[in-house]
């Protein structure tokens, strides 16, 4: 590969169009390395002060398990459909989740918490908040080991139909970045932003079909979880895994339009923003 | 944009640079001033309508008081802050010696963050493979190249990030003061590096308060007051120029 060069006019333009998204796009792919790099210096930074370390990542779903569990099915009684104990009806929902809000947080700070770098050298900064989302793709790969081992404790294989786990992934994981980019740039201008985030993410969190079916819910309110794409990709997630059903075509391509919409106005958001970053640190 | 044979690199045309004055509101306080169109009025500018370019190759010094406007320059070259009017062009791989250092992380050896910055300075895998060793020989920190760098010294950590960013093959090469930090040895280092770019072709633009430095190294310097460019032109002229326009710069004689 030839050195990399910016043959360019200044890269924090005044206004641009469609087909500078696709240059900024194709620029951002170039710098690919230091993703990767930002990426593996997040993981670092996150667990080398901790005696655990990557034990966290399996510590904080496991305890989410057995208390969501104990209070919702113990308690109160929440029945998990037929043939699937709740616990790992439950997790198949719980994990994305999981994923999805500490994914958005921590994207949410990652411009913010790089300001000695954004200040004096340039680099796609849309590498903060990605990196910070591609961190937390190491603590889910955890996760899908508790949740072998807890299939394998119930006696259940997974279906052939989790080979649509991968596709249903990454539409999510790009609905997940298209929402972080704007909130990471946001969260410079308005320091408000991480409160209501972390709000929002709560709400968020019971209006999605998590700890309860979505057959639970009355008629009338079926509109909300039509319009939440979470619950769209939860739903898919425990078709494919728990009932051996395919997600169906017409969710799937729902969900990649609504991730693909996202994520170009997230971005499209964010480069635009991008201008005024070095100067609100 | 070509002018004779020389290529023209860097190019200011008629660059502005506004900052408000109250930043990081709350929500709170914006949305008050957002309806009643207020806050814009507290602007103060940095930079007003300056033009300039300088050519590839070209050695150029700005010289002006703490405030006038030079480090804005340097970091519109580098591409960190956006001109609030008029068009910044720079055309080359920038390696800004701003605050070296700055994207190091304690917990991360020697080695990690020198992978870390190469890559933050747009250096590819292999290039940083393979300049790696000249990396660390220029540091002198062979030992210490995989002690996490919340151990080095001040002077450690200084040496590395120079280090990094002078092996990253730039085409234009941005300093600010940088070469005050270290001890008088490693300076004398860093200065016969500089002449060395300087003599293949290096485009360099320098901050200095140091006029022997400015003098002997630029070839151009361009005078900057109050956000304003008032003189532009050989070292001598202007670092003469300068100093009858600054009285109290006892401390800035030359020599």
């Amino acid at each position: 590969m030839a050195d990399f060069q910016i043959r360019t006019r200044h890269p924090l333009r005044h206004s641009f169009g469609l087909r500078d998204v696709a240059v900024y796009l194709g620029r951002f792919w170039q710098r690919r390395d230091l993703l990767l790099h930002m990426t593996v210096r997040h993981l670092r930074g996150q667990y080398k002060q901790s005696v655990l370390g990557y034990a966290w990542a399996v510590v904080n779903p496991l305890s989410q398990i057995i208390i969501l569990s104990f209070v919702f099915s113990t308690i109160l009684r929440i029945p998990a459909p037929e043939g699937t104990p709740y616990p790992l009806f439950m997790f198949v929902g719980l994990l994305p989740w999981i994923f999805f809000s500490s994914a958005i947080s921590s994207a949410t700070d990652s411009v913010v918490n790089a300001s000695s770098l954004v200040t004096k050298v340039y680099f796609p900064r849309e590498i903060l908040p990605t990196a910070a989302v591609f961190t937390k793709l190491v603590e889910l790969g955890f996760g899908l080991l508790i949740l072998s081992v807890l299939m394998l404790y119930y006696g259940r294989l997974p279906e052939t139909t989790s080979v649509w786990m991968p596709l249903l992934f990454s539409i999510h994981l790009i609905f997940t970045l298209g929402l972080s980019y704007p909130l990471a740039a946001l969260n410079l201008y308005f320091h408000d932003v991480r409160f209501l985030v972390g709000v929002a993410l709560l709400l968020w969190f019971y209006l999605t079909p998590i700890i309860y079916p979505v057959s639970l819910v009355p008629a009338k309110y079926e509109i909300i979880f039509d319009l939440n794409p979470n619950a769209l990709f939860i739903n898919a997630y425990r078709r494919v895994i728990l009932y051996g059903e395919s997600p169906g075509i017409e969710k799937v391509l729902l969900g990649l339009l609504i991730a693909t919409a996202t994520f170009a106005v997230g971005y499209y958001l964010f480069k635009k923003m991008e201008r005024g970053f070095a100067d609100r640190i | 944009m070509q002018t004779g044979s020389r290529k023209r690199e860097i190019e200011f045309d008629d660059v502005s640079k506004r900052f408000q004055l109250a930043e990081g509101l709350t929500l709170r306080e914006f949305l008050p001033l957002f309806f009643k169109r207020k806050g814009f009025a507290d602007a103060f500018y940095a930079l007003r309508n300056v033009s300039f370019s300088i050519d590839a190759g070209e050695v150029v010094g700005i010289v002006g008081r703490n405030g006038s406007g030079k480090s804005t320059i340097l970091k519109l070259i580098a591409g960190v802050t956006a001109p609030s009017e008029g068009e910044v062009h720079v055309m080359g791989r920038v390696s800004p010696l701003i605050e070296l250092g700055a994207g190091f992380h304690p917990d991360l050896t020697g080695r990690e963050n020198i992978q870390m910055n190469a890559s933050i300075l747009g250096m590819t895998a292999r290039e940083t493979r393979e300049r790696f060793d000249d990396i660390v020989a220029f540091a002198e920190l062979e030992e210490f190249v995989d002690t996490p760098v919340k151990r080095y010294s001040s002077g450690m950590y200084v040496r590395l990030g120079f280090s990094v960013a002078i092996h990253s093959n730039p085409e234009i090469l941005l300093i600010d003061e940088v070469l005050s930090v270290g001890d008088a040895y490693f300076q004398e280092k860093c200065l016969v590096r500089m002449d060395e770019f300087k003599r293949s072709g290096v485009t360099i633009v320098v901050v200095s308060h140091s006029m022997e430095l400015v003098t002997e190294f630029c070839d151009r310097v361009l005078l900057i007051e109050a956000g304003r460019i008032t003189g532009e032109g050989a070292p001598s002229e202007m670092i003469e120029q300068y100093l009858s326009t600054a009285p109290h710069s006892v401390e800035m004689t030359p020599n």
